[in-house]
């Protein structure tokens, strides 16, 4: 891999190196070349005998694949350092990245590619047949699957509600932004949503508080009139419902990013626009909002990408009910998945998924690159 | 009657007595099969007293004491400390301190006696299913003790990943006193046992015995012009109307509503209770069949039977509590009826166990139970017509998830100590005292064995005698029924169910009509039973039916 | 406005949305201390609406009458307890510095591998976080098998750091961006390495900002729950199995839910409170300049 620095100067530094392309002697390179090339050899080497032997090929192997994955990091370890033997400081900086690549890579490759060869077979986990590979059947069944055309509808409800909270979100940061007393106690508070976990929330919140008969939030809402306060029987009563509980536990993340970009704000662009005579409003409109404009895209981008992920709260709460009211596509597939063992199926439904939502997101980034001029994606 | 005879009889009756009231121990000393006898009976007594009837939920400790008392079966055939240093891994559910957590306490005592210890795997009963499906798949089975349903047979012991039980455990278990259901062909598989039974299933009828003998409700019901008596309900006729007439009705104060149907999915298991609405329908005396088609597996769930019987749902919704929709079994049995919503609800025996232990419970007085409504006519899929029988009603009692039950993997046989040790564990669990117990007391676990339904033990525990003789009455009768309808053996039966709940889910929400909807899950299951292997499918229905 | 209601409304908001937000958790708290009556009708206030008793803290062992005894669910809940500790600090820790590295790297050099640029090896790391893990249950389990990693707590590490990383690699990177690259260049040009710049230099500067991450890592560790359930059976599980395992068959026990979930939930509420400030000052530096 090579390297370029960005925004660094080249030319001979004091010490007589060249920060980015060092001096390597030939020597140095050439050993390092050499590590890298011996060690990609034996790690070929284990995996190949490991292959045949759990191919039953041949008898000399060890019983699993966990030495292989020793090697592996070994050959991790020498990689690196054959880069930095051979090339010098651009082999240090490749080091930053080279790890965390080769770790994700490690832990994603077979799965990933597995996951996919799953995806084009049928595989009952209860059939006598065992896994079967059956082309593009998957994907016709998709497509005519009523449960993930109701359950796609249904997230574009969810995404949309994302708006909502990322409203109330930058409110609540504008709050705590305010000089306010105890705003330690505030922010700890407003924090401690999000660190519940998501079981407990669908239990406590969504069955315990509201149960119709005696829970909290329904008995509040009979007092305000509501007669019959079936939070959860009714479509769209509750599809708003799961994503009240989900925005509950979300908006503070939100929140405290937002928090963080306006505490950054330079306080003089906006006493400046005060000065000029701008109301309170007005100020934030053309000052504040734009300047934190960067900061909002990136904190709705994430939470969309975790909102589409919503499972646990539907499935504790309604089973994505009533009727698949509430029904979202990770729900879904989850009873594909679990309940049904039927396993090439869901994995189908969630490679494409994925593709949807790298799409979606890819294009949402793109759609608002020219907002974020510090992002370079 | 001969003086010698009286005075064994009441000096029997005063041993009796003296050894209640002394320590275990001492009476094993004596030699005469008289003080054996009342050991065996004391020591059943004194176990049903911990914690005693109404004295709040069994904890931790209680679990030790009964464990520690039931330990006499397993100490005839293992020496102290035989499995030192053996480890044995037991999966199971972990559901609220109980299944699991109870094992846990009352496998203590045997852990100790034997040096053995246990590693618990413990799953939500949401994960169940599909961890032991992927263990299964993947051959990562990482237990050697699983606590399982029978529904589950067909995989497991199917292929060939269940150790087969050895004769002393039959023996130490004594399995000739389980009741008819549970005997051969459950559990077994090509004619091997496998299993050690520890929990029977069935679906029995709970209902409020003090609004069903209300005078005033009775006469309400005359002023309605209602068909009969008002009375506890014995078709699903009556209770239908029953559920229609109840709603809006009061009795001290309270709310009524009649029948409770849960809507909501439960990981398949809901299916079941629609399957209680429908046997009465579609299982004829005439025909073991109910669920498919026994030469085809062409599901039976779209024929007018069931489909009536989604109907009678869709009736009685508007009559059931507002949020029904959102109600699962779970919710039905324990936060509406425990609670005192509803007057009439299908369950396992859990409710009936629960009424008076369970902290939940509000009517522990007034609970009554029955074998599920019958039906004053059935549908005979032969002939496609509905049929009256001579005998009156039909009643087909449903035999749902038949019961769970303790075995044990093959992995062990390699090792005998360890496939000794297994066994051992999985008959003191299983065995006929300690069964005793987890069937009076909130265990997860209903009664199984005929000796179970002694009626003068639980009353002596302290169960009111007509209480406890209407519930074990329900059990018994609906277990041996004639006509009662057992659930298939086969693979991925909880697949079907999950892919019915969904469908159904829609039909009760009213995007669908029962018709439409009933069809749409036979199409459905039939997608299925061509996934898994149809050929397989019917040669497995039909010997879990014994044809 | 005049400045006095514009505060009274602030507070007002304030003091709204604080009941909103932790309402549920007193909530949670409180039927920890009651009993199924006081749950089927919501009692809400303790000592006024109800009694609180032990009975939540009893079914786990953790009650003033049974804490000095044996009790099979506390040991159950201890092990666990320790067991998530393990996971989710281990794995944040990993994730901390593959990520701190990753980021700085992305964010000071442009690499190139082939065709792969910066930006695309962002979104390769960003995807990690798009796929829903239910996707990967089954490649995972016979990958773990494989490689003799189920119900380990490396494995658990292992997965946990790879679900975490992305995030870590966003927030960083964010840091990174905004601290400007003139501090390592003076560095540099003394004849700094830029690892030595790195170590030096940025770390110092970013380290509020690790911090953030790190919390945030930790948090979503602790709180997950498929994988745990997925690839542990005895001696690596952790609580959020157990907390879902609260309920069956049998009804709920709102109690001992209602205890295992604010145990849960008093580790995430003390590092909240210990380390609010980092994470609001860390992530300050990164945003919107």
């Amino acid at each position: 891999m090579s390297t370029k620095a960005s925004g660094m100067t080249t030319g001979v530094t004091a010490s007589g190196r060249d920060p980015v392309t060092g001096y390597v002697s030939d020597e140095r390179r050439r050993m390092g070349a050499w590590l890298i090339r011996l060690s990609t050899l034996a790690l070929a080497a284990l995996i190949l005998m490991q292959s045949l032997h759990a191919a039953g090929m041949i008898s000399f192997g060890f019983t699993n694949w966990q030495p292989v994955l020793i090697a592996y990091t070994l050959w991790g370890a020498a990689l690196c350092a054959g880069n930095v033997m051979r090339d010098g400081e651009a082999g240090w900086r490749a080091l930053f990245v080279l790890p965390a690549i080769l770790f994700t890579i490690a832990l994603v490759i077979f799965p990933t590619i597995f996951g996919f060869v799953i995806a084009f077979s049928d595989w009952n986990l209860q059939s006598v047949t065992g896994r079967r590979f059956n082309g593009l059947d998957n994907l016709r069944q998709l497509w005519a699957d009523p449960y993930f055309w109701n359950a796609l509808g249904n997230m574009v409800f969810y995404v949309l509600s994302v708006l909502v909270q990322y409203v109330i979100a930058f409110g609540l940061a504008l709050l705590l932004n305010q000089d306010i007393r105890a705003r330690k106690f505030f922010r700890v508070a407003f924090l401690l949503p999000f660190m519940l976990s998501p079981v407990a929330v669908g239990w406590m919140i969504g069955k315990s508080m509201l149960e119709y008969r005696f829970g909290p939030v329904t008995r509040l809402l009979r007092t305000l009139g509501w007669d019959e306060p079936t939070l959860l029987t009714t479509p769209w009563l509750a599809k708003t419902t799961i994503a009240a509980m989900d925005a509950w536990v979300w908006i503070p993340f939100m929140m405290i990013l937002i928090l963080a970009g306006l505490q950054a704000l330079p306080k003089e662009v906006q006493e400046a626009a005060k000065v000029d005579g701008a109301t309170g409003w007005q100020g934030f409109w053309q000052v504040t909002f734009p300047l934190m404009l960067p900061v909002s895209i990136t904190t709705i981008v994430l939470r969309i990408i975790f909102q589409l992920k919503l499972a646990d709260i539907v499935i504790t709460t309604t089973s994505g009910g009533p009727g698949g009211a509430t029904d979202t596509v990770s729900s879904f597939i989850f009873r594909e998945y679990k309940d049904r063992s039927n396993v090439g199926y869901g994995t189908m439904i969630a490679e494409v998924y994925l593709i949807l939502i790298i799409v979606f997101v890819a294009l949402l980034l793109w759609g608002t690159n020219r907002f974020m001029q510090r992002h370079r994606y | 009657m001969k003086v010698e005879l009286y005075n064994t009889l009441s000096r029997r009756s005063v041993l009796k007595g003296a050894v209640a009231a002394s320590a275990l121990g001492a009476a094993g000393s004596v030699g005469l099969p008289v003080r054996i006898a009342s050991a065996a009976e004391d020591v059943r007594a004194q176990i049903l007293a911990i914690p005693g009837v109404g004295k709040g939920q069994p904890t931790d400790a209680d679990w030790q004491k009964v464990g520690a008392l039931c330990l006499e079966p397993t100490k005839a055939n293992v020496k102290e400390g035989e499995f030192k240093g053996v480890e044995l891994s037991f999966m199971g559910l972990n559901n609220q301190n109980v299944h699991n957590v109870l094992f846990r306490g009352l496998s203590k005592a045997w852990a100790d006696y034997t040096g053995a210890t246990i590693n618990w795997i413990d799953l939500a009963q949401a994960d169940y299913n599909a961890r032991l499906q992927q263990a299964i798949a993947t051959g990562t089975v990482d237990f050697d003790v699983i606590e399982m349903g029978a529904p589950f047979e067909g995989d497991v012991c199917g292929k060939g990943l269940a150790s087969e039980m050895p004769d002393w455990v039959k023996t130490q278990i004594d399995m000739d006193d389980y009741v008819g259901y549970l005997k051969a062909p459950v559990g077994t598989w090509e004619g091997k046992t496998y299993r050690i039974s520890c929990d029977g299933d069935c679906h029995n009828f709970n209902y409020r015995s003090d609004v069903f003998a209300d005078a005033g409700l009775a006469e309400e019901w005359k002023k309605a012009g209602g068909e009969g008596d008002w009375g506890v309900p014995k078709t699903w006729q009556q209770v239908n109307a029953y559920t229609k007439f109840l709603k809006g009705k009061q009795l001290n104060g309270q709310d009524l509503y009649g029948y409770l149907d849960p809507c909501k999915g439960w990981g398949g298991f809901a299916f079941y209770f629609l399957g209680s609405r429908a046997t009465a329908y579609a299982k004829h005396p005439d025909d073991k069949a109910w669920l498919f088609d026994a030469d085809t597996m062409k599901p039976r769930v779209n024929n007018p039977a069931w489909v009536r019987a989604i109907q009678d749902v869709l009736d009685s919704l508007p009559f059931e509590p507002a949020d029904q929709l959102n109600a699962d079994p779970g919710t039905t049995g324990f936060q509406q009826f425990l609670a005192g919503t509803g007057t009439m609800l299908s369950w396992w025996g859990d409710i009936g166990s629960n009424v008076k232990t369970n902290d939940s419970s509000v009517i522990g007085d007034v609970t009554a139970f029955d074998i599920l409504p019958g039906s004053d006519d059935v549908y005979n899929a032969g002939t496609g017509a509905w049929d009256k029988l001579a005998s009156g009603p039909n009643y087909a009692p449903n035999m749902a998830y038949i019961g769970w039950g303790i075995y044990v993997m093959a992995r062990v046989d390699s090792d005998p100590v360890k496939q000794k040790a297994a066994w051992s564990l999985a008959a003191h669990l299983g065995g006929k005292d300690i069964s005793l117990w987890m069937a009076a007391y909130p265990s997860g676990f209903q009664p199984y064995r005929n000796s179970h339904f002694n009626v003068a033990e639980w009353t002596a525990a302290g169960y009111d005698e007509a209480f406890i003789k209407s519930y074990l009455d329900s059990e018994a009768n609906s277990y041996n029924h004639p006509n009662a309808a057992i659930e298939p053996r086969i693979p991925g039966i909880f697949q079907y169910y999950s892919v019915a709940e969904d469908e159904l889910a829609k039909i009760y929400a009213g995007q669908m009509s029962a018709q439409d909807g009933a069809n749409a899950i036979a199409a459905a299951w039939e997608k299925i039973t061509d996934q898994i292997g149809r050929d397989n499918q019917i040669k497995l229905y039909k010997a879990s039916l014994g044809m | 406005m005049p400045r006095a209601l514009s505060k009274t409304l602030i507070y007002a908001a304030l003091i709204v949305w604080t009941l909103i937000a932790l309402f549920p958790i007193f909530w949670t708290f409180s039927t920890t201390f009651k009993v199924a009556k006081d749950v089927q009708l919501g009692h809400i206030i303790p000592w006024i609406q109800y009694q609180p008793g032990w009975l939540g803290l009893r079914a786990t062992g953790l009650s003033p009458d049974t804490i000095f005894n044996p009790s099979t669910p506390r040991e159950e809940f201890i092990k666990r307890f320790v067991n998530s500790i393990q996971a989710s600090v281990g794995a944040s820790i990993l994730a901390l510095i593959l990520g701190s590295l990753a980021a700085y790297g992305l964010s000071r050099f442009q690499y190139r591998w082939k065709i792969w640029k910066n930006s695309d090896i962002s979104f390769f790391f960003l995807s990690q976080l798009i796929l829903p893990p239910v996707v990967l249950a089954m490649p995972f389990l016979v990958l773990y098998k494989e490689l003799a990693l189920l119900d380990s707590m490396v494995g658990l590490i292992l997965v946990y750091t790879l679900s975490v990383l992305p995030i870590v690699i966003w927030i960083m990177r964010d840091q990174f961006d905004s601290i400007p690259p003139e501090l390592e260049q003076a560095a540099l040009v003394d004849g700094c390495s830029s690892w030595g710049a790195f170590l030096r230099i940025v770390v110092p500067i970013a380290l509020p900002g690790m911090v953030a991450a790190f919390i945030i890592s930790v948090v979503l560790c602790w709180n997950e729950y498929f994988f745990a359930a997925l690839l542990t059976s005895t001696s690596a599980k952790t609580l959020p199995a157990m907390v879902a395992s609260q309920t069956g068959s049998q009804g709920i026990n709102w109690w001992s839910m209602a205890a295992l979930s604010s145990a849960a939930i008093l580790p995430l509420i003390v590092i909240g409170i210990i380390f609010e400030r980092y994470i609001v000052k860390g992530l300050t530096a990164g945003a919107g300049k």
